[in-house]
């Protein structure tokens, strides 16, 4: 049988040496603690490159901002991640259209906004995206666009704009020959400037067009222009290039948009970003030689930083799609706009990419910052993708309901809560949007849970009513002679988990006892107030852009200790790390003494956790990568911050750092969550390893919270929504001691009896993407220091006098696995031969409350550990009910296996008579036995149902109605009725009188028939 | 961190291991761990029973194949009897605890890629010979386990990658592209616990998502009716 295992027949069905004393335990070893995606997929995220494969064109590729690629292979009914080993943010896909299951996908999105991530490099695929390799240009960080030759796969240009903020050798155009085991950097302008577009004609391949970009952000401001910035023309396949920017207003340009016409390629639409206000579209019809400016309507101009995307239709040059801040098209080649319609749906704002099926050109695909929409009707109306789950979120939040409430902001797309658990799993429509613009901070009210806190972008806060969505503003105002108030874009909005106060933060620290209707100012300015880093207003480069996003000089994370009210600590975005331990009255700014550890200077202070064991434990994670440096800083201090230990050993850590988080049980445990994953320590951070069980590898893990009473580790991620890996409580108790040991069967806490937390109809409502539930019964859970290859794995249920209850198949994978009992017995056995569906079968009785005992068997050797099941009236029923239930369950059990040996009697008995049948030649024993056989028959067909007519012919027969007085009885949470208690004892009277009518068949004609089939042709008969 | 990492210094001669490792020298030492080319040649039938656990109901399966034959499955659930049949020319399943009333023919493309299935001495087995392609894309950690990930292009039934055990080479996955519905869909196949029969090596638990078979028996050569691959008359 060997590799191919077992056939269709089941398929159809269901249809370092340091590291040598820790290297038991790392991600493989939590694996089973599968995370799930709860979206939303009612609210997307950015994307950032959408192709299809033109002579299949159902099979589409979305590459995200933060939430990789995903892939659809009809034509967007469903979608699957395909890139969850790699960088989650995509700048630009390609697909070889003459061999469409190479695909070549370009790390780092190029939409140049405050908070865009960065990538390394280039990947390509051979088989659609089953298996992805690294191709190289690895630090070119930001990949803008990928043109392939039409005739050659293996020449492709890749324009990468390079590092965002710094200076970087790395940029430019880049060409492969040899499908990109080797690169050439074909246009190269400066340190300063990279590429940022490119297109070859299809026409002729030698004519390539590319544009060149100068641009630098700093934490406080962002330039787009600069002398490096241009048209460039090559015409001999990317090896010499010259500009082509004849007609175009003189001055400084910065991004430039450009596209050509696939039917008509020399005909060339440029948006330039220029000095003077002379940003506009502009149209070429000879190559590129002279330009001629048309449209300069405001969509068109809007933000060319980042909107830097224009497409002509592949059969019409004169249709021209501006996707931007809306969408517009043009039907003349790009002189007049038109604007999509809302009908049907408002079509999300801020676009990026757009792919058109060249074999039906109505068809467009729009990738926006809240999701990927598609257009039937050339643009003209959208209909919007529910299940991308790819939201960007900064931060999230937990409160005490049951079952609890996940709270966070989006990028872009406002404010949002969500159940982590619902019937029928958390699905689009049971998020709620709750406050508007960017969403950052979501936090709930500690004393009052139907109150949460939101925001938008610089600091714009109210309180929300969560069940109505109204909101009041609670923004703290500035006071009499204090400067005016700075709030970053990403204002700290903040709940203390011990005093309850609300807090917030620009350059002061507010504290707000009163839900926010007033605030008390308890810091003086705790940031460097360098006046330099203030001047937002002149911020943008050619093209103004002032949005709060650089604001600069603020507070950006606060925390209060778990353990004191008055330990307070405040981070800011410009280095400053301050303490108070008198509730505000003095502060203390430690940034000296972390710069000791070798963190540097003028760092965000990203994230605060104040030890929750020891209330001089502090740790604090550092984001330097605004100033061009990546690199994760984890620091933990055990003296108020006095002196720092800077926490990176264990596998590699990557990304710059965002949150970390100190288990409220195991001080030793550590999560931490950065632009690139999710990591973990079981040892207080001297070692990490990264987290892959089904998060994202390189996900980015912007915030994560751990729920306090249901232990599930809660992050937030930018790309790919928020994700929940539901009790974490294994990973808490995975100590170095049991991961030696072979085989460790985890010790059970008392379990609820319990026929599952929810019911629901089986009808998604919604539709689009759904999250799922957590187990509604807790794990069995053991620990196998390696994978079972030989030997049997199985559980076993024992009750309290040893008896086997149940029997579970076990998994065997290395580390934790995790198997589910019911709380049921086996169900009954029941009569072969029918012809209808016996769900009795699928249905066993939910044992008693007692003590029961797990007996985990592995390659037969035993672990045992003791279970204790209660009652809780909260189930819906008494103990005395639940007692009636499972008496009444019983009864009926015992009855179903009865009748099943009953039938099989018949059954035997019938097999017998039609053997003798078939060899007799004796005409009155024939006949008798036929008789026998008919009358037989007859009872059987009472007992069971035995037409094999139709599924929707419901032939009931006393199997068919047991089952189902079985099944609505054992499969119930409550007593039985009055009229079911009547229904078992009428069914039991009725199989007496079946079975006495059998008794009389036999006793005429048993003995007879069988001793005269048996004389007459020698067969011992069976059958009784 | 893979237990290849625990130290610098196997960090670089298990690189360097790799680097030299060719999908044939895998597959080669994969078929010795599995009881050898020899003996597996020699399997022209194998009848294989076992069960399954289904919501707490046992369900007993009987595989019975002859070696580019035929294969059938039965499936007997809740006393129900259903099967599944697939020869190189036909095929035909029949649920009736899905409301069947008859075995229903299955679809050309639903037989063609059940076609390499068949071939019950396996397809890495002399898979040049046979016109499957096989590929080596690496190592990859299947629930913790570091395994050799083979990717095969069979000649007549799609994509299949193997996930080989980097310590025994012996299969711990196989995934599969399956067509259903029109859709394309991976199937992974777990496989454990092996043991020898008649000098071969065969996997006694064998998972596929929705529950694992517990081999009960298997056995090689012994005849098999041709009826047993018939159709309905």
């Amino acid at each position: 049988m060997k590799s191919k295992c077992f056939s269709a027949g089941l398929f159809a069905i269901a249809c370092t040496l340091s590291l040598a004393s820790y290297a038991q335990i790392n991600s493989a070893s939590f694996g089973a603690l599968e995370a799930r995606w709860l979206g939303p997929g009612s609210m997307s995220g950015r994307i950032t490159a959408i192709q299809g494969v033109n002579n299949e064109p159902k099979t589409i590729f979305v590459g995200t901002a933060g939430g990789g690629i995903w892939k659809t292979t009809n034509a967007g009914a469903s979608f699957k991640p395909i890139f969850d080993k790699y960088c989650q943010s995509i700048g630009d896909l390609a697909i070889d259209q003459n061999n469409p299951r190479t695909v070549y996908a370009g790390a780092g999105e190029s939409n140049m906004r405050n908070s865009v991530s960065y990538g390394d490099g280039m990947y390509k695929t051979t088989d659609g995206g089953d298996n992805w390799t690294k191709i190289g240009l690895d630090s070119t960080e930001h990949i803008a666009k990928i043109a392939i030759h039409p005739k050659n796969g293996n020449v492709v240009f890749v324009a990468a704009p390079g590092p965002l903020f710094k200076d970087s050798p790395h940029r430019g155009l880049y060409r492969t020959n040899d499908g990109g085991k080797t690169w050439i950097k074909a246009l190269f302008i400066s340190d300063k400037a990279g590429a940022s577009d490119v297109s070859i004609d299809p026409a002729n391949p030698d004519i390539v067009y590319a544009t060149t970009w100068e641009f630098r952000r700093l934490p406080y401001a962002f330039n787009s222009g600069g002398p490096g910035s241009g048209i460039w023309k090559s015409t001999d396949g990317g090896t010499t290039w010259k500009r082509i920017q004849n007609g175009l207003p003189a001055g400084m340009m910065g991004r430039v948009a450009l596209t050509l016409a696939p039917s008509a390629p020399n005909n060339l639409v440029a948006i330039a970003e220029l000095e003077n206000n002379k940003t506009g579209l502009y149209i070429s019809d000879n190559g590129g030689e002279t330009w001629k400016a048309q449209s300069a309507s405001m969509n068109v101009i809007s933000r060319p930083f980042y909107f830097s995307t224009i497409v002509i239709d592949p059969k019409d040059p004169k249709r021209v799609y501006r996707p931007a801040l809306s969408f517009s098209y043009s039907a003349d080649g790009g002189y007049s706009f038109a604007e999509a319609s809302n009908e049907g749906g408002w079509v999300h704002s801020d676009h990026h990419a757009l792919w058109i099926n060249p074999n039906n050109t109505n068809e467009l695909w729009l990738g926006t910052d809240g999701g990927v929409y598609l257009s039937l009707d050339k643009g003209v109306t959208w209909n919007f993708r529910q299940n991308l789950p790819v939201g960007q979120f900064y931060h999230v939040a937990v409160d005490r309901e049951k079952p609890y409430r996940i709270y966070g902001g989006l990028q872009d797309n406002g404010s949002w809560v969500a159940p982590s658990a619902a019937p029928g799993g958390v699905g689009n429509s049971l998020w709620q949007d709750i406050f508007g613009g960017d969403g950052f901070w979501v936090v709930p009210d500690l004393k009052d849970p139907s109150i949460c806190y939101a925001e938008s972008q610089g600091g714009n806060m109210g309180r929300v009513t969560i069940k109505t969505g109204k909101s009041v503003n609670i923004q703290p105002q500035q006071a009499a002679g204090e400067d005016k108030l700075r709030w970053n874009w990403n204002t700290p909005l903040y709940v203390g988990p011990n005093s309850k106060a609300l807090y917030a933060g620009a350059q002061y620290l507010y504290k707000s006892t009163d839900q926010g209707r007033n605030w008390t100012r308890i810091s003086p300015d705790l940031t460097t107030n360098n006046k330099v880093k203030q001047n937002q207003e002149g911020s943008g480069g050619l093209s103004a852009d002032n949005t709060s996003a650089e604001n600069h000089c603020t507070i950006f994370t606060i925390a209060e200790s778990d353990l004191d009210a008055n330990l307070i600590w405040a981070g800011t975005d410009d280095g400053n790390l301050q303490v108070t331990t008198d509730c505000g009255k003095t502060w203390t700014n430690v940034s000296d003494n972390y710069a000791k550890a070798g963190i540097p200077a003028q760092t965000w202070i990203s994230s605060i956790q104040p030890g929750q064991h020891n209330k001089q434990v502090v740790y604090a994670t550092f984001d330097n990568h605004m100033y061009g440096d990546n690199t994760s800083y984890i620091a933990k201090s055990e003296d108020l911050g006095k002196t720092w230990t800077l926490l990176k050993g264990g596998e590699a850590l990557e990304g710059y750092a965002h949150k970390i988080k100190e288990d409220p049980s195991n001080k030793e445990l550590l999560f931490l969550g950065t632009e690139r994953g999710l990591f973990a320590s079981i040892n207080g951070g001297k070692e990490w390893f990264r987290m892959k069980n089904n998060v994202p590898w390189y996900g980015l893990v912007r915030d994560i919270e751990i729920h306090p009473a249901t232990h599930d580790l809660v992050l937030a991620t930018h790309g790919r929504g928020i994700i929940v890996v539901d009790d974490i409580r294994p990973i808490r108790n995975l100590t170095q001691e049991n991961a030696a040991q072979p085989v460790v069967l985890f010790a059970m806490e008392p379990m609820e009896l319990t026929s599952g937390q929810f019911g629901g109809s089986g009808f998604p409502g919604g539709g689009g993407w759904n999250g799922g539930n957590p187990p509604s019964i807790p794990a069995i859970q053991y620990y196998l220091k390696d994978r079972v290859m030989s030997g049997e794995v199985k559980v076993d249920i024992l009750d309290k006098d040893g008896n086997l209850v149940q029997t579970i198949p076990g998994t065997k994978r290395k580390g934790i696995n995790r198997v589910y009992w019911n709380q049921r017995m086996k169900p009954p056995k029941t009569a072969e031969g029918g012809v209808k569906m016996d769900f009795a079968a699928f249905t066993a009785p939910m044992v008693l409350p007692g003590n029961y005992t797990i007996k985990l068997m592995v390659s037969g050797k035993e672990y045992t550990q003791p279970l204790v099941l209660k009652h809780d009236d909260r189930s819906g029923m008494s103990l005395a009910e639940r007692q009636a239930q499972y008496d009444a369950s019983m009864k009926l059990y015992g009855m179903q296996e009865s009748l099943a040996g009953f039938i099989d009697t018949i059954n035997k008995t019938q097999t017998a008579l039609k053997a003798g049948l078939e060899k007799s030649q004796n005409k009155k024993t024939k006949q008798m036995a036929q008789e026998y056989l008919d009358k037989s028959e007859a009872l059987r067909a009472q007992l069971l149902a035995t037409k094999n007519k139709s599924i929707f012919a419901d032939e009931k027969r006393y199997k068919e109605e047991l089952s189902e007085l079985y099944a609505a009885i054992a499969g119930n949470e409550q007593a039985p009725s009055n009229l079911q208690m009547q229904r078992i004892d009428e069914s039991a009277k009725q199989m007496v009188a079946f079975q006495n009518e059998w008794s009389k068949l036999q006793a005429k004609y048993q003995k007879p028939v069988m001793d005269a089939l048996a004389k007459e042709t020698g067969v011992a008969v069976a059958g009784k | 961190m893979r237990r290849i990492l625990i130290t610098g210094l196997i960090l670089i001669s298990g690189l360097g291991l790799f680097a030299q490792e060719k999908v044939e020298d895998v597959i080669s030492k994969h078929i010795t761990a599995i009881g050898g080319a020899e003996n597996w040649k020699k399997v022209n039938t194998m009848v294989m029973e076992g069960t399954m656990n289904v919501m707490g109901q046992d369900v007993s399966l009987k595989i019975s194949q002859v070696h580019n034959q035929g294969q059938r499955t039965n499936i007997t659930i809740a006393g129900m009897e259903n099967y599944v049949i697939n020869t190189p020319t036909s095929g035909y399943n029949y649920y009736p605890i899905q409301g069947m009333q008859k075995p229903e023919p299955m679809t050309a493309d639903d037989v063609k890629e059940l076609l390499d299935d068949l071939d019950i001495q396996g397809v890495l087995l002399d898979y040049q010979a046979k016109g499957h392609k096989a590929e080596l894309l690496g190592m990859e950690d299947i629930e913790g386990t570091e395994c050799y990930k083979v990717k095969v292009t069979r000649k007549n039934s799609g994509e299949q990658t193997y996930f080989i055990d980097k310590s025994s080479y012996l299969i711990v996955r196989v995934s599969s592209k399956r067509k259903a519905m029109g859709q394309e869909m991976d199937v992974n196949i777990d496989c454990s616990d092996y043991k020898e029969v008649n000098g071969i090596k065969v996997p006694y638990s064998v998972g596929q998502g929705f529950g694992t078979m517990v081999v009960t028996s298997v056995k090689i050569n012994e005849p098999v009716a041709p009826e047993t691959f018939a159709g309905p008359k």
